[in-house]
């Protein structure tokens, strides 16, 4: 990568947070000295239980939340407030519910003054890739909790964002759906090829989508676990892998340890 | 549709064409004295000479005219500042109380203070209706504000909203439906606060004219006076009030009540 | 700086959260001293707008003289017969509309149309028909309670699902158990919800028609301190009246409407 390129990799360096706790009246630690080198279109999924930091971090990277020590670098530019260079797709979906899908999708482009004919025809593209175009005339509300996520994610991808942001996206969902929805993560990813950082605490939903995954204990990094297997991914396939055994059995054992 | 709701209009109207019915014959078949409750004619009749003569109209004129001032003026001062308070938790968690006080308080009770500060007039009588929405559509729209999920506002930020967008795409609709139930209800406390206050503070309007109608027992302009007064806040408070609450909330799922 | 605000913020936080009843006094404290210095200041005339301490002054001298207690007793007393026979009148009203759509269609109709007359619009042919007096303010906090408890009740009575009858029919209920065990407590939030809006319109209609009809009471002191001119005894109206709706309010309807409706994921606000 070359000086000045705009690449669109993430780049984290001794990253701190302390939170002041107003009901406690004291300082808490949530995120000790962390470090990450995410390079353009890599797939990050970042493991481990709760109340180990995992939010923390994705905010810090989004901005909602100021860091106390180090520094986020996007495509080379530190970070200081939330921003469309970086995608958010929440657990509780996030959607506005006083507008519709379309809308919805649209938002990102409507707020860099993208015209009206332009900015629904980026949304209907969007929302074709999440298979969503029937749902587009329609309020929040009214889709089922799967349908509302794959909104959340092409809503954060019709913004074209260096980097997507994603805490648990697929925590409030029923089983099956959230198997169909993570072997279309991987479709989209393949077809987009976006810098991902995925947060969640189900380890075979880690190293199902990612290239790599960060193990994280107490607000530290404890490992970084390479994943090779072949794309695209479906889990009809990976459920007898053996690669894909061994590799879950490594990561849990990484998290149970700490 | 309109074929159905002209069939529903019809139902709503038949219990009155009965009531109606029943009034022009019980009246003279008991033969009630007029002092104490007027036949149907003589109120036809006032409304008429009412019309013909234009006072009707005149008072009726008079209190929309206050209605209109007052509300309009307190929600150009309300909404923004219930805007402004709403968006820093500090500041929301810390007054709620205080506009909670001013809203129980708000209306019929400041009539006394309003005639003394602005004089027996057009000047205190809107005073009371200003006041009426003003407390209750602030309040409201702080609690709106306040209560806008922290994620949603996140959501918008990441996508590239500034602060104007942040506004009018965020904040204002998603307060809308605590500030249209506000409208809704300081407009019921100011409706009735201008009935009182127009009974002693004013020599025009439709309070006005039910109490000096008492004065020479003339039941018939009483009776008239409170049917427009029922017909008036049923037009308003159906038509334009309760349809905007519906298609607002009950489409985006944000409140589900009566 | 910042952290020093956040320490102050934090220290805040903690003693309403122990002590709740801090968090709604203290932020009426800071206007109070407003108040009291723009008062002090003479920026409006003492006629026009008299300072904290003479409302207090005049709070002593008519609790003492015995005529504040007397009228706050009135009023309540104006109050809670109205509220009780809003309630005693309005639910088996509303629990039967409720039932029957036959009456349904009959009585909706009128029903909101006689809401919508409001309160103090009957006031001057009440006054004919009953004179100045009791009765007439007894008829007005009445009618304006008994509205917003029978649309409540309706509405409550109609939601209670239909699975929730046949629930009960089948576990061997009897029509009038069904009443008891099912209709009502399904209807119960709404119920308390009317309750609330009714108390809430009612209490002003007691002070529009005290202050029109009345010879005693909160309202009656307030208009007749107005006529005389004297400001300090208005103001000391207002404050209690908003003092005693706030805490009737704020510390009893709320949390019966929260403890029914929330408990229960009845009501989803
Ligand atoms: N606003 C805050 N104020 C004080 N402490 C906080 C705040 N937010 C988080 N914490 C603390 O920081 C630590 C990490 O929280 P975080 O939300 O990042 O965990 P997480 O890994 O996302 O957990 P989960 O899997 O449950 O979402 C926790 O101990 C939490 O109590
Ligand atoms: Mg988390």
């Amino acid at each position: 990568m070359g000086v000045g390129d705009a690449v669109k990799n993430l780049v984290i360096r001794n990253l701190s947070k302390t939170y002041f706790d107003v009901y406690a009246g004291t300082q808490v630690t949530a995120v000790r000295d962390v470090s990450l080198n995410v390079p353009e279109s890599e797939f990050i999924s970042i493991v481990g239980p709760s109340g180990c930091g995992k939010s923390t971090i994705l905010n810090m990277i989004a901005g909602f939340i100021p860091h106390s020590s180090g520094e986020i670098l996007v495509g080379g530019k530190p970070v200081n407030g939330p921003g469309p260079d970086r995608g958010v797709v929440f657990q509780s979906f996030a959607l506005f519910p006083w507008r519709t899908v379309l809308e919805n999708v649209a938002f990102g482009p409507k707020m860099r003054g993208v015209g009206k004919v332009e900015r629904e025809k980026i949304a209907h593209e969007f929302l074709a890739l999440a298979k969503l175009s029937e749902a587009a005339g329609r309020y929040p509300n009214e889709l089922s909790g799967g349908m509302q996520q794959r909104v959340g994610v092409a809503r954060a991808l019709a913004n074209e964002p260096d980097v997507l942001l994603m805490d648990e996206p697929f925590a409030s969902v029923d089983a099956q759906t959230r198997m169909t929805l993570q072997e279309e993560l991987t479709r989209i990813w393949e077809a987009k090829r976006p810098t991902v950082i995925f947060i969640t605490h189900d380890v075979a939903e880690a190293v199902f989508l990612a290239n790599r995954v960060v193990a994280l204990s107490k607000g530290k990094v404890l490992d970084e676990i390479e994943v090779d297997l072949p794309r695209p991914r479906v889990w009809d396939d990976l459920h007898e892998n053996e690669q894909f055994k061994s590799l879950t059995a490594r990561v849990l054992q990484l998290v149970r340890s700490a | 549709m309109t074929k159905r709701s002209f069939i529903s209009a019809l139902w709503f109207c038949a219990p009155f064409a009965v009531l109606i019915v029943l009034w022009a014959i019980l009246i003279p078949y008991f033969d009630v004295n007029p002092r104490l409750f007027p036949h149907l004619t003589a109120v036809v009749q006032a409304g008429i000479e009412g019309i013909q003569d234009g006072t009707l109209v005149q008072h009726i004129g008079a209190s929309l005219l206050r209605v209109a001032v007052g509300t309009l003026l307190a929600l150009l001062v309300a909404i923004p500042l219930g805007v402004a308070m709403g968006v820093s938790p500090v500041v929301s968690t810390f007054l709620t109380p205080l506009f909670r006080f001013f809203s129980v308080l708000a209306g019929i009770a400041w009539i006394p203070i309003a005639t003394l500060w602005f004089g027996y007039g057009f000047g205190a009588i809107t005073f009371i209706i200003f006041n009426a929405v003003f407390f209750i559509v602030t309040y409201n729209t702080l609690l709106g504000v306040s209560t806008i999920p922290l994620h949603v506002r996140n959501a918008a930020a990441s996508l590239g909203a500034g602060r104007w967008a942040m506004l009018t795409e965020v904040l204002l609709p998603g307060a809308l439906p605590n500030i249209v139930t506000g409208i809704r209800t300081g407009m019921g406390f100011a409706w009735r606060g201008l009935i009182a206050a127009e009974m002693i503070a004013t020599n025009v309007g439709l309070g006005y004219m039910l109490f000096v109608a008492r004065d020479f027992y003339k039941t018939e302009v009483i009776v008239l006076g409170m049917i427009v007064i029922g017909v008036l806040w049923l037009l308003l408070d159906r038509l334009l009030l309760a349809p905007i609450e519906r298609a607002t909330i009950e489409r985006w799922g944000m409140v589900q009540r009566a | 700086m910042k952290t020093f605000f956040l320490t102050i913020w934090s220290g805040y936080v903690r003693l309403t959260a122990r002590w709740p009843s801090i968090g709604s006094i203290a932020p009426f404290i800071p206007l109070i001293a407003a108040w009291w210095i723009i008062t002090e200041l003479q920026i409006f005339p003492r006629v026009f707008l008299p300072g904290p301490v003479d409302v207090v002054r005049s709070f002593g001298t008519l609790v003492y003289t015995g005529i504040l207690p007397e009228y706050l007793q009135d009023s309540m007393v104006r109050l809670v017969v109205g509220a009780f026979w809003g309630i005693v009148l309005g639910i088996p009203l509303g629990i039967f509309i409720g039932l029957s759509p036959r009456a349904h269609t009959v009585l909706w109709p009128p029903l909101l149309f006689f809401q919508a007359i409001g309160d103090i619009a009957w006031l001057p042919i009440l006054v004919i028909w009953f004179g100045y007096g009791l009765t007439t303010m007894t008829v007005i906090i009445v009618y304006t309670v008994i509205f917003p408890v029978v649309l409540n009740t309706v509405l409550g009575v109609r939601s209670t699902s239909i699975t929730l009858h046949r629930a009960a029919l089948s576990l061997g209920a009897s029509r009038a158990r069904l009443l008891w065990e099912v209709v009502l407590p399904g209807a119960l939030p709404n119920i308390i919800t009317g309750l609330r809006n009714g108390l809430g319109y009612g209490w002003r209609a007691l002070i529009a028609t005290e202050i029109i009809v009345g010879t005693s009471g909160i309202g009656f002191l307030m208009f007749d301190a107005r006529r005389g001119g004297s400001l300090v005894e208005v103001l000391l109206g207002m404050i209690i009246l908003g003092i005693l709706w706030y805490i009737v309010d704020a510390w009893i309807l709320a949390p019966l409407e929260r403890a029914t409706g929330q408990r229960w994921g009845l009501v989803t606000q």
